[in-house]
């Protein structure tokens, strides 16, 4: 299958050689952690290989874009951006406001200068409709012309989309006719979207084929970052978090490198849940182990082998190890039995009672 | 079979279940994006055409195209899938007619899906509203007798399709009406990461839930039985991966994984 770079090879290496063309994918993380300039360096290579590429601007206009990215030295010449911050508000009340989509140009980056002025008159809002309106004419537009579909696609960002412009929508249905509507236009789609709150299940994240998140935290007085897949669907892809860097040249992932989390752990990776989970089931295992064991120590049974694999156990649930704390309890439980066996066997005594049910090791069903 | 259960099509589920899911009844999937649904329904679905059993898969989140093209990786034949393609077209804004998802669409086998997307008509738009679902899946089901059924997303059916309905009881009655056709079917549920579970999730007979858990060395995936109405079941959480072919959970006889009897220290 034919993968697309999205110019980080780092990244490429985790997708297993790249996105699959023609979906959307959504790269995510919490503010600058990297999100538009990962976005830049898919848009970049795609325009070093001569692809058609096309970026829609919410967050910042088009000027400080193009500023912010000056320092990397990529030739964004032939980008063309669609700005569509929206307009001062006029408090005023207005005499007509303008639909972004009727109004405004794409335009090639090398052109862009200075910030677009609001118009004195008519204030420019922006909704889904108007960008989604724009898109489909410049793409048409582009197809006529030149025969050539845009191959890449940016949109920075959706939270802006979702913040500005979806008042009075439903923005859920508004977002899936959105991805719908890139889906259609079959070219490769990065979708900057913060990931506003983790409890909530936001439409963009189950719809896109794809998660890339970027994690920023502190670590001392030191800012790291890092790089993970979350979802990569008709994929396999490298699971890790990986250790990345934001220099001169961009950002590089380091396919191999490996990160520990030493300081407050800020990457949001949504564990509390199966970890409190994890903790009490392992917690039952070994309340369990040991009453089995107080119960041998009154019939002096040796269970040294049983203590040890225990505190095993508890050194790895200490450790947050929780698979290997599950493995160990389990096996100390079975130890246990098994030497219980052996010792009622060694002095005739009948086969113990069936045990008890054992307590749900859930605590409690939700 | 054992005691007339249903087999899922994973080995080690399927003995959490303690024989599989009890038949002509709704169950749920659920997970976080990307924590391997849509993987494991369509092996449940690939159980069923194995044993010559007619499978139908509601696509409501992805273009069954693209579809296709995921499955391919794993290898399996999964041609006589039937695939009933849910996606909504793009919104309109102009007033142009809007047509709710025709009652007479057919579904495709997977082997005749075409490679590219489905495009919005110029001058229509489909909408998938729950009714209009509803109504063609009964159709479908008079038509011809389903045996297996997978609705991937309930998820998408709430968030896109209820715009005009009151959400947990349209969705209790979507359930009852798949019970009442006598399928056996699996929904599968996206759960945010953290916070609360949806309600989808006390409406059906049995949950599984798939977990996934990030830690310095990757992506550890978990599987549980939530609930089980009408059979016991496995109370532990078991480890699985996403293999060549397919998920394979590691519920093995010693305890939670393959390699489960670590040897003590002399």
């Amino acid at each position: 299958m034919d993968r697309v770079s999205t110019g980080v090879a780092g990244v490429d290496a985790m997708l297993h050689g790249g996105l699959i063309p023609r979906r959307p994918y959504v790269v995510s993380g919490p503010t600058g952690s990297g999100k538009t300039i990962f976005a830049m360096h898919f848009l970049a290579t795609g325009l070093a290989k001569g692809e058609p590429c096309l970026m829609v601007t919410l967050d910042e206009p088009p000027n400080e874009v193009k500023a912010n990215v000056a320092a990397f030295g990529w030739n964004l010449d032939r980008l063309k951006i669609l700005d569509a911050t929206p307009d001062i508000k006029a408090h005023k009340r207005q005499r007509s406001v303008i639909d972004v989509g009727t109004t405004l140009e794409v335009r090639d980056m090398e052109d862009v200068g200075e910030i677009r002025q609001s118009s004195q008159i008519r204030a420019l809002e922006v909704s889904v409709h108007g960008v989604q309106k724009m898109l489909k004419q410049e793409f048409f537009q582009r197809l006529e012309r030149t025969k050539e579909r845009y191959t890449r696609i940016v949109v920075d960002s959706l939270t802006a989309l979702k913040m500005f412009s979806m008042q009075g929508e439903d923005s859920r249905i508004m977002i899936q006719s959105f991805l719908r509507f890139l889906s259609e236009l079959e070219a490769t789609c990065v979708i900057v979207s913060e990931r506003l709150h983790p409890g909530v299940l936001e439409t963009e994240f189950f719809l896109a084929r794809g998660e890339i998140r970027l994690h920023k935290w502190l670590e001392g007085n030191v800012i790291r970052r890092a790089a993970s897949i979350e979802k990569f669907r008709g994929s396999s892809f490298d699971d890790r978090i990986r250790p990345m860097k934001i220099s001169d040249v961009g950002i590089t992932v380091d396919k191999e490198g490996s990160v520990t989390f030493l300081g407050k752990r800020s990457t949001q990776v949504g564990e509390q849940f199966l970890e409190q989970r994890v903790v009490e089931e392992v917690s039952a295992v070994i309340d369990r182990v040991y009453r089995s064991l107080e119960e041998a120590h009154k019939l002096r049974v040796n269970v040294a082998d049983v203590e040890n694999v225990l505190s095993r156990a508890m050194l790895h649930l200490h450790r947050r190890n929780y698979q290997k704390a599950l493995k160990a309890a389990l096996h100390a439980q079975n130890l246990a039995a098994q030497r219980m066996d052996e010792y009622r066997k060694g002095h005739g005594l009948p086969p113990p009672p069936p045990p008890p049910p054992p307590p749900p090791p859930m605590g409690g069903k939700p | 079979m054992i005691d007339g259960k249903v087999r899922t099509g994973v080995r080690g589920l399927d003995k959490m279940l303690h024989g599989g899911l009890v038949p002509h009844r709704p169950y749920i999937v659920s997970g976080p994006p990307g924590s391997g649904k849509t993987v494991l329904s369509m092996q449940f679905l690939l159980e069923g055409v194995e044993g010559g059993e007619r499978c139908l898969f509601v696509a409501l989140e992805e273009p069954p195209n693209e579809i296709k093209i995921n499955v391919r990786s794993f290898r399996w034949n999964s041609d006589d899938i039937e695939m009933l393609d849910a996606n909504s077209d793009i919104r309109r804004f102009e007033p142009t007619p809007v047509i709710e998802i025709s009652t007479e669409s057919e579904p495709a086998r997977m082997r005749e899906l075409d490679d590219r997307i489905r495009k919005t008509p110029d001058f229509e738009s489909h909408e998938v509203t729950v009714h209009s679902l509803q109504q063609l899946l009964k159709n479908l089901f008079i038509k011809r007798r389903y045996d297996r059924v997978v609705i991937d997303s309930m998820t998408a059916l709430r968030y896109f399709c209820m715009r005009e309905f009151e959400e947990t009881i349209t969705t209790q009655s979507f359930m009852r009406f798949l019970a009442e056709s006598k399928v056996t079917s699996l929904l599968t549920v996206e759960l945010p990461e953290e916070g609360e579970v949806p309600p989808e999730a006390f409406l059906a007979r049995g949950e599984v839930r798939l977990h996934k858990l990030r830690d310095e060395t990757g992506i550890k995936r978990f599987v549980s039985v939530e609930k089980y109405k009408g059979s016991s079941h496995d109370e532990f959480v078991y480890p699985f991966e996403i293999g060549a072919s397919g998920i394979v959970v590691h519920s093995g006889e010693n305890g939670p994984a393959p390699d489960a009897s670590e040897t003590p220290p002399a």
